[in-house]
């Protein structure tokens, strides 16, 4: 048997371990989200809830919220854990390959965050007609990549992945403020940083409309999927151990 | 022991190769710039169906060096190879049988699941993981245990579900880090046993261990190392001629405790009807034992105060500070 074929099936169990380990909690954290949030909203709105509602923008900005903790949900310790706890010893003594394997667990969360976002959308949906399913996933696998990819890096760099992914997406936000449009050297320095900036507008677009600029969307792919080709290398050359 | 001829070095100079470590080095850097040497111009070679030990005392490098032989570390100087192919590289296309020093398992999974995890991805079929696993497990008597989780098994148990693991394939290299940590006398035991039932000429075994005991029943050669630096490789077996260099031996009289003295006139009562002699060599051991039995003794046991190993180990440590 090729180890190509015996990591692929370990995808199986690679899968069960996201649906147990994050998506119960991605699931319970979008039903808390959702009662906490949609009841109200529908019980004040009614029927009458449209795009061009004052809270459709505040749904817009707690689903996008929302897929963004699912995708740190997904992410966390997705390589960092391995190392912290010693798992990797008995794994990776196996034939097999640490960067396919990471790089298959990588796929295997955007499939299990897509479909916790299934479900949740389509019971969007069921409350909400105008919120559409498609847009949603197509959102949130956008950022799985986008936020993912740095996250996936994070995690093959060091053993905080949680709170560094945290910093680095937070100081994002506030460099950018601060800096971004001044138009001087450090305003081209934070463009640099994670495009975090670009989210609200994507957020709003896409789960809105089904529409974003591409270039939005392919700064935002590019970066995600060069950290996660960095955290790829870091694996390849880097060491298992510490 | 059946093992390879302990003290021919031309054996071991023209055995087939199969693991290498070519003045290796490891320093470990922290982020303050303070830096660790682990290993030092470390420089090794492992033969087939070999079963060699690494002995050395605690933080001597033992652990570090088996994290580079697979991989999971990379040497800041030097290179180990396995069968020609840079460490990593081999361990990914062939895999090797590795029990670790700390046996660390996800503790949610259930012993079973967790090794048909390990059998999946080691390459076994489909077909034959169940066979595969359910062999691993009788070997190592974890029946009653397969379906509880790794967090609910005792220390022994664990150490034997890290085995099983490293057994699930009919490996060409097998590495055993502390293996028989936490087992009970029974499982030591056991546990010795199937290492012999593994020796094989095209398999090679590497043990690190504390435990000299162990590694002199077990291992063909010995390398000690300390602070990173490889001491000496010993060979485990006694030979008629070599001189012991006054090493002593306990030897227990059933009868004629009043001959000892006529034979070995330096004895000294232990009590019991036990006697600690020293001599210059096993000939001469065997020489005066042979006289004292001829005189009418009856001779119960002799065992040496330390072994080969031992003593050796103790000369090398002992130098090395």
């Amino acid at each position: 048997m090729s180890r190509a074929s015996s990591l692929a099936r370990y995808a199986l169990w690679q899968f069960r371990d996201f649906v147990f380990e994050r998506g119960v909690a991605i699931l319970i954290l979008s039903f808390l989200w959702g009662y906490a949030l949609i009841a109200p909203l529908r019980g004040a709105m009614g029927s009458q809830m449209s795009r061009a509602s004052p809270i459709w923008p505040l749904m817009l900005q707690g689903a996008s919220t929302l897929v963004s903790l699912s995708v740190l949900i997904a992410l966390n310790g997705i390589i960092s854990s391995d190392r912290k706890l010693g798992y990797y010893r008995f794994l990776f003594s196996k034939p097999v390959n640490p960067v396919l394997y990471y790089a298959q667990a990588f796929f295997v969360g955007l499939i299990g965050v897509v479909l916790s976002m299934l479900v949740l959308s389509s019971l969007m949906h069921t409350i909400l007609p105008i919120f559409s399913i498609v847009n949603f996933l197509l959102y949130a696998a956008l950022i799985y990549i986008a936020m993912g990819g740095i996250g996936f890096f994070v995690s093959a760099a060091t053993r905080f992945d949680w709170v560094s992914l945290a910093v680095v997406w937070l100081g994002s936000r506030i460099l950018r403020s601060l800096y971004g449009p001044k138009g001087d050297w450090r305003s081209k320095a934070v463009e640099l940083l994670p495009p975090v900036h670009k989210l609200d507008e994507v957020a709003n677009s896409l789960i809105g409309t089904g529409t974003a600029h591409a270039t939005d969307v392919l700064w935002l792919l590019g970066y995600g999927a060069l950290f996660f080709v960095l955290g790829l290398a870091l694996l390849r050359w880097g060491s298992l151990a510490d | 022991m059946a093992g390879l001829p302990a003290t021919d070095d031309a054996y071991y100079r023209t055995a087939a190769l199969v693991i290498e470590f070519r003045n290796v080095g490891k320093i470990y850097k922290s982020l303050l710039g303070n830096s660790v040497k682990a290993v030092e111009e470390f420089s090794l070679t492992v033969v087939d169906g070999e079963i060699l030990g690494i002995a050395g005392p605690n933080g001597a490098g033992k652990t570090t060096l088996i994290a580079m032989m697979l991989g999971y570390l990379r040497p800041t100087a030097g290179a180990v190879e396995i069968n020609g192919l840079p460490a990593r590289q081999y361990v990914e296309r062939n895999g090797i049988g590795y029990l670790s020093e700390l046996i660390a398992i996800n503790p949610k999974w259930r012993a079973e699941t967790a090794l048909v995890r390990f059998a999946t991805l080691a390459g076994i079929s489909r077909s034959e993981i169940r066979q595969r696993v359910g062999y691993v497990i009788d070997l190592l008597g974890l029946d009653e245990h397969r379906d509880k989780k790794v967090k609910a098994l005792s220390k022994g148990n664990l150490q034997r579900l890290g085995l099983a693991q490293a057994l699930l394939r009919d490996e060409q290299i097998l590495v055993l880090d502390e293996p028989t940590h936490g087992l009970d006398p029974v499982w030591t035991q056991r546990f010795r046993d199937i290492v012999e039932e593994l020796r094989r000429p095209d398999r090679t075994i590497l043990i690190a261990s504390h435990n000299l005991d162990e590694l002199q029943r077990l291992a063909d050669r010995v390398a000690i190392i300390d602070r990173g630096r490889l001491q000496r490789v010993v060979s485990t077996g006694y030979e008629n001629t070599a001189p012991l260099a006054g090493a002593r031996f306990r030897v227990t009289l059933a009868s004629g405790h009043e001959l000892i003295r006529a034979v070995f006139p330096q004895a000294e009562d232990a009590g019991r009807g036990e006697y600690d002699v020293t001599v210059r060599s096993i000939k001469d051991l065997n020489t005066a034992l042979a006289d004292l039995i001829g005189r009418g003794a009856l001779v119960a046991s002799v065992v040496p105060e330390r072994s080969v190993l031992e003593q050796q180990f103790r000369e090398a440590v002992g130098e090395s500070q």
